[in-house]
């Protein structure tokens, strides 16, 4: 049984969830996003070289655009399951003839909009400030689609996983805005001592940075073919540990 | 084929075993009665058919779809009312129906026909653009029936559905089930009301601690208990009497209840063992289904 009007309508209502408040989901990456331009691009970059051949500012921006649309997907689906599960309006899904796999989809394609908002709100803000150029059309749109998806699979799977809004917080503080920081937003991996470098290549987050950038200024510090299948890996993977948690009801059924 | 069909089905938690194995049939178009006393496992079967449980071992089938095997065909033929409100209280009513009904695949034409006719038939539909929040608890009960039926289920399953609301509310709610029954919806009900039990099921399971001590008919059940119980309001306070000690007697204050077995007891010999009591009023009373309950689950 195809359930498409179904997958079709949760992914409407999480929409309008997020579009219904979007002083608070939209426009605070974007102030953030700006304030960091203002501050490290327009203002202290001036007194920093130039990094790989282009202007620290337009070195940061598309790692800024990247700090955006991870924290946008990955609050959209963590946040939403979360207060679903916590006020129990997630048995409704759970009664529903909807394949597991639907529900995932329609919770993703929700928080996808919200980081492509996001991301192009930062982009409008970025190209007053900056000369920017796209590169490659395509690679921006295969990472800030991929990487949105890959976010909101984990904040699914962080919502499940989590039975108390002090859990909630624990990735996103300890794991996702350390290494979303230390994955090059404001530096070229390229000017960490040797033994960081080696380091830095365990974040995956780096390697979403660098392939996002890439697709602005056509060169990265990893071989963007590294990037581009790690970020399609990383779909499948959280992908299928996604379904596989619905389906054996982890945490959503007794 | 039956509405529903549970074999041997065990649920067990790290610290209890919910279900010891139950195994019950209802019929197409059935009113069936769930009835136990708190924790005995009545809920856990209810989730368990609707997907909000996982089962540890046996089988259900809904209409002969497996709740596992066959899990999203299953779930479409159920409609639940659950005991506790689980729906967006921030939200306004219609939208609650309106994407109830659309992860049901129901096209958005077709939802606002049924919403508008559900919301009507209950009463509801000038709240529809009120936030479920200001609503009163007998209407957010209404409200959990109309969302359980918005999608035109062939079982619908209540949880408790009167818990906590008022009489007359109460009444039209029943009303209106009964009613859905005599369309041909099949309905498992479980409740604290025994009363409601007695009112509406046809048949009646009774399940403590994880087991079904029994399931029959309503009157089968009734008449398990056969006798009356004579009550009287005594002018003053006494002692229970030595001759009335051969019957079960319970004396609170100036009331005393008296249970009567028909086979044993005649009331030639009732009638002359309570001459020279000082009664103030006397009056019988059938027993109720809450009696029965009583003597099978010892509460």
């Amino acid at each position: 049984m195809s359930n498409l009007t179904g997958m079709w309508t949760l992914a409407q209502r999480e929409i309008s969830r997020f579009l219904r408040v979007w002083q608070q989901t939209i426009i605070p990456p974007i102030i953030t996003s700006t304030l960091f331009i203002l501050i490290f691009g327009y203002s202290l970059g001036s007194r920093i070289k130039m990094v790989g051949g282009i202007g620290y500012l337009e070195f940061i921006i598309p790692g800024l655009l990247m700090m955006g649309v991870i924290m946008s997907a990955y609050m959209n689906t963590s946040s939403s399951l979360f207060i679903s599960k916590f006020q129990k309006n997630i048995q409704e899904v759970l009664v529903s003839p909807l394949a597991y796999w639907q529900v995932i989809a329609a919770l993703t394609l929700a928080a996808v909009l919200r980081a492509l908002l996001v991301g192009i709100g930062i982009l409008i803000v970025s190209f007053l400030f900056a000369n920017l150029v796209v590169g490659n059309i395509f690679i921006l749109l295969y990472f800030i689609i991929m990487v949105s998806i890959i976010f909101a699979f984990a904040g699914i799977a962080t919502a499940l996983w989590a039975t108390s809004f002090d859990k909630m917080n624990v990735f996103a503080t300890f794991l996702i805005t350390p290494l979303t920081y230390l994955g090059g937003v404001f530096f070229s991996v390229q000017m960490l001592p040797p033994m960081w470098q080696n380091f830095a290549k365990f974040n995956p987050i780096l390697y979403m940075v660098d392939g996002f950038r890439y697709g602005f200024i056509g060169t990265s510090d990893v071989n963007i073919w590294y990037s581009v299948i790690l970020v399609f890996l990383l779909v499948v993977g959280f992908g299928a540990l996604c379904v596989h948690l619905f389906k054996i009801g982890y945490k959503l059924r007794d | 084929m039956g509405a529903i069909t549970i074999k041997n089905l065990k649920k067990i938690y790290p610290k209890i075993e919910a279900l010891k194995g139950i195994s019950l049939s209802i019929q197409k178009g059935e009113f069936f009665g769930l009835l136990g006393p708190n924790g005995a496992g009545k809920t856990t079967t209810i989730h368990i058919l609707t997907g909000l449980a996982n089962k540890t071992s046996g089988d259900v089938m809904l209409f002969g779809k497996d709740i596992e095997e066959d899990y999203k065909e299953a779930r479409a033929l159920i409609g639940l009312v659950p005991q506790e409100f689980n729906f967006d209280q921030f939200e306004k009513v219609y939208n609650i129906l309106y994407f109830a009904s659309g992860y049901f695949g129901i096209s958005s034409n077709l939802r606002k026909v049924r919403i508008e006719k559900v919301l009507r038939e209950l009463g509801l539909w000038e709240k529809k653009d009120m936030k479920a929040i200001t609503l009163s608890g007998g209407m957010k009960r209404k409200l959990m029936i109309a969302r359980a039926l918005i999608h035109q289920p062939k079982i619908l399953i209540l949880d408790e559905p009167t818990a906590g609301v008022d009489v007359e509310t109460r009444k039209s709610i029943w009303k209106f089930i009964r009613k859905l029954n005599q369309e041909g919806v099949t309905i498992l009900l479980t409740t604290h009301y025994l009363e409601e039990a007695e009112e509406l099921c046809e048949r009646i399971a009774i399940i403590n601690h994880g087991e079904i001590i029994t399931l029959d008919s309503k009157n089968n059940l009734l008449k398990l208990l056969e006798g009356e119980r004579l009550c009287l309001t005594l002018k003053e306070e006494i002692k229970i009497p030595a001759n009335l000690k051969k019957y079960n007697v319970v004396l609170n204050g100036k009331i005393m209840t008296i249970a009567l077995d028909s086979k044993k007891d005649h009331w030639e010999t009732v009638l002359a063992d309570i001459q020279g009591l000082p009664i103030e009023k006397m009056e019988t009373q059938k027993n109720k289904l809450e009696d029965v309950f009583i003597h099978l689950t010892n509460e």
